[in-house]
């Protein structure tokens, strides 16, 4: 039995948005570095400057989970290519999950306690 | 008579049985003899992806600094902010650049469009598996990845803002 009741075209569709999704969000992101010139848009001062706008600190928050979502996804696509049985396919979906949900929550931290600076 | 002797028939080693069945694992990923721009394209479609989420990764953590203060963040910047840093961050920009044409590419081909239509397949047989849109998609994206690479380079180690 699968361990997610989700059929693999379903994870394609989601994997193809959050792509998508990610894209955009990372434009937005990036363009938050160009409006100054590089290494002054890094200055700390500048960067807490960034966390401290609502809209700036979601975007941050959609980039995360969407790039998370899309990411560990791809790699469990890749690590499903190279072999196939039932006891692979659980272990690298937990294994990728709970990567995922790790990463996703010191992201999430970082970005609270940024947004407090 | 054809039946060879069964000591001849048990010699096949470990790599002809995963061979046979089709399970040839990493090594049939990057087995160069059967490339194709295809095959390139699946290959550095790969190999982006993997890059750049070890990238994501590194700069979750790098960013994490800022929580630390300002002594911390600069001392990160100080590690990053150097010309071998600017060199990685340039191959970041071409592997995302890539990575996001290519994959819009095979959005299309997995939603059918750009694919043609299926024809009679007539002598000599031209064995493609991929029409002429389809191979240009793979070339826009590595023009665009080189585009955005020599863009970046500019604002990174130039004046461009």
């Amino acid at each position: 039995m699968p361990l997610l009741k989700l059929r693999e075209s379903q994870i394609m569709k989601i994997h193809y948005l959050t792509g998508i999704c990610a894209v955009f969000f990372v434009a937005i992101h990036i363009l938050f570095r160009l409006i100054m010139p590089f290494g002054q848009s890094l200055e700390f001062h500048n960067v807490v400057a960034n966390y401290h706008n609502i809209y700036y600190i979601i975007l941050l928050e959609l980039i995360l989970v969407f790039i998370s979502i899309h990411g560990f996804n791809g790699l469990r696509i890749i690590l499903l290519e190279l072999k196939q049985n039932q006891w692979w396919e659980s272990t690298i979906t937990i294994l990728v999950l709970a990567a995922m949900i790790g990463v996703i929550a010191y992201g999430t931290r970082t970005i609270i306690i940024g947004s407090q600076l | 008579m054809g039946i060879k002797p069964n000591s001849e028939n048990n010699s096949s080693t470990g790599d002809d049985i995963r061979l046979k069945s089709g399970r040839e694992g990493l090594m049939g990923w990057l087995n160069p003899t059967r490339y194709g721009w295809e095959r390139v394209s699946y290959w550095l479609q790969r190999l982006t992806g993997v890059g750049l989420l070890i990238y994501f990764i590194g700069h979750i953590y790098e960013t994490s600094s800022l929580v630390n203060g300002i002594n911390a963040w600069n001392s990160m910047l100080e590690l990053t902010q150097t010309t071998g840093g600017h060199i990685f961050l340039l191959l970041v920009i071409g592997a995302s650049t890539f990575h996001t044409v290519n994959g819009l590419r095979l959005i299309f081909t997995e939603s059918g469009i750009g694919i043609g239509r299926p024809g009679r397949p007539d002598y000599p047989y031209d064995a493609t598996s991929l029409n002429y849109k389809q191979k240009s998609g793979i070339w826009v994206a590595l023009l665009l990845a080189t585009i955005a690479m020599l863009y970046g380079g500019m604002v990174m180690f130039g004046d461009v803002t």
